[in-house]
């Protein structure tokens, strides 16, 4: 298997949908000065970002061995959607406010991949709306995962505490989870 | 006369432990009865939880401030800057936050030590020809703090998928990881600066920890192993830059499987010399092991072993390969 450089026209739509979840220019910051490339596998394909001294070795074909990641893990497309893998979070994190703040106990139920009720809510930027996807973080500032707001900011002080908030799409108990 | 005596103990030690006979008929010949009973009482007895402190993703004194927090008991390991016995009591280890946050990697002592000792540097291109979980590649790219590459090899389809999850998990991001036979390692055309070669072994040094090893392997099992550590080695030495380094080890205690292989190496290959270790830990290599004369060098080499230093059993070898650095 040998890796590709990642299409221009899938690029951009891969940095749009970056850009626009996060904010303008995020993309840009997290790719720095690497190279995004795209591994085959199966249905889908999977985005790495590369040294670009890397580069030149992508003309190496691994022979009698089978390429299965290299660099940064930025995530996976598969029937033309794009997702983040949880590799890349906590570097998309330093560059956005659309996040959301969890207490301890809904920080908790997220890890074991579980969705966010609104008496988890610790902070949430007022200004984003239903479907956002939202950096999920625990009150000591780490990054714990990635959600899609189920309702606009502006409508959770309205809502019950068991009322879902935000959809769990990917969290660190991942790690464990799926490996142990 | 004192052969059948030596048997009859080896029998009568080994239903007594719950061991195969031909086992401790290896250790009676390797230590005497002595030093063979001290291994078998310490072999009864757990190892303690060590964890490496992974400064990819964070620093080792705020680790150790927020496991504190957490009522875990932390000491450090001598010789491993970024190595702790860890006490977590009724803790799970694997399930606190600051596990799935990468902070922390769970790992035995002689496994950190390993990496220690090959020593990689930022910018080198290293290899790792065994690596799944990752205990040691993600090691490595910490102490090339994510600069350079190490190439991480993995035969198991099921293992890869934990070693990706390690490298993820750590923050590596100078990881190439390949599937595949590392014995075809020539293949790839690759000059490593340093080659880490945790070979797969019989686990002959992991009794403390799993004690169904007393009865699962048999002397053509550990033959098997030696054949296929020969080969990944042999290989290892191929590739290896003329002035390269390179850490051959198992979690064997097995002399078949760690003296005998360098041994022979060393034999076949009279560009390779065995390194001093820097590191003060573990206790010599053997160069008389079972009557058989091996290369003196290899009293360099450094063995961890239950009953004298309270870990699981190991054996680390570091090589170097005559030529000019490049
Ligand atoms: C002792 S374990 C390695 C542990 C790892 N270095 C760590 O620290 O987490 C040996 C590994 O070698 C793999 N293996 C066995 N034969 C191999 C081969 N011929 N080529 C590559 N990997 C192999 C096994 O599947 C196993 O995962």
């Amino acid at each position: 298997m040998i890796p590709e450089l990642v299409d221009p026209v899938v690029w951009s739509d891969i940095k749009n949908q970056i850009d626009g979840d996060f904010g303008q220019g995020v993309t840009q910051k997290v790719l720095a000065d690497l190279v995004p490339v795209m591994l085959e596998r199966n249905e889908n394909q999977s985005i790495y970002l590369i040294p670009n001294d890397w580069v030149r070795s992508l003309n190496m074909d691994f022979e009698g061995f089978t390429l299965s990641s290299l660099g940064t893990w930025l995530g996976d497309l598969s029937d033309g959607r794009f997702r983040l893998s949880i590799a890349i979070l906590d570097q998309i994190a330093r560059y956005t406010d659309r996040q959301l703040v969890v207490s301890r106990r809904g920080a908790e139920s997220f890890t074991y991949g579980r969705s966010i009720l609104r008496a988890s809510v610790v902070k949430l930027t007022p200004t984003l709306k239903r479907r956002q996807r939202v950096i999920v973080k625990d009150t000591r500032g780490d990054c714990i995962g990635l959600a899609a707001l189920s309702v606009d900011a502006s409508r959770i002080d309205r809502l019950g505490p068991e009322k879902l908030v935000a959809k769990n799409l990917v969290d660190i108990g991942w790690y464990i989870r799926r490996f142990g | 006369m004192a052969i059948k005596r030596e048997r009859e103990l080896a029998k009568r030690l080994a239903k007594e432990y719950g061991y195969l006979p031909y086992m401790i008929e290896r250790y009676l010949a390797l230590w005497g009865e002595e030093e063979t009973r001290e291994f078998l009482e310490a072999c009864e007895r757990p190892i303690r939880t060590a964890i490496r402190v992974n400064t990819l993703k964070a620093e080792v004194e705020e680790v150790i401030g927020r496991l504190k927090d957490k009522g875990v008991k932390l000491e450090r390991i001598p010789w491993l800057p970024e190595g702790f016995w860890a006490e977590f009591d009724e803790l799970s280890p694997g399930a606190l936050t600051e596990h799935m946050l990468g902070f922390y990697y769970i790992q035995g002592v002689p496994s950190m030590t390993v990496t220690r000792v090959l020593d990689p540097q930022p910018g080198e291109i290293v290899m790792d020809l065994a690596a799944a979980p990752g205990g040691k590649t993600t090691h490595v790219a910490q102490l090339m703090r994510n600069e350079g590459i190490v190439v991480a090899i993995e035969q198991d389809r099921l293992r890869l998928g934990s070693l990706k999850s390690n490298v993820y998990r750590c923050g590596v991001t100078n990881a190439i990881i390949l599937r595949g036979d590392a014995r075809k390692v020539r293949q790839l055309g690759i000059v490593p600066d340093r080659i880490l070669l945790d070979a797969p072994c019989s686990g002959e040094g992991l009794i403390p920890i799993d004690p169904s090893r007393k009865t699962s392997k048999k002397m053509p099992d550990i033959r098997f192993c030696a054949t296929v550590e020969d080969e990944l080695l042999d290989a290892a030495v191929d590739v290896l830059a003329p002035g390269g380094t390179m850490v051959y080890a198992t979690c064997s205690i097995a002399p078949e499987e760690n003296e005998y292989i360098v041994d022979a190496i060393l034999g076949r290959h009279p560009e390779m010399r065995v390194a001093s270790i820097d590191q003060e830990f573990g206790s010599p290599g053997y160069t008389n092991p079972y009557g058989i004369e091996m290369n003196n060098s290899l009293s360099l080499a450094r063995r961890f072993l239950p009953h004298r230093h309270g870990t699981e059993g190991f054996f680390i070898c570091k090589l170097v390969k005559e030529g000019d650095d490049q």
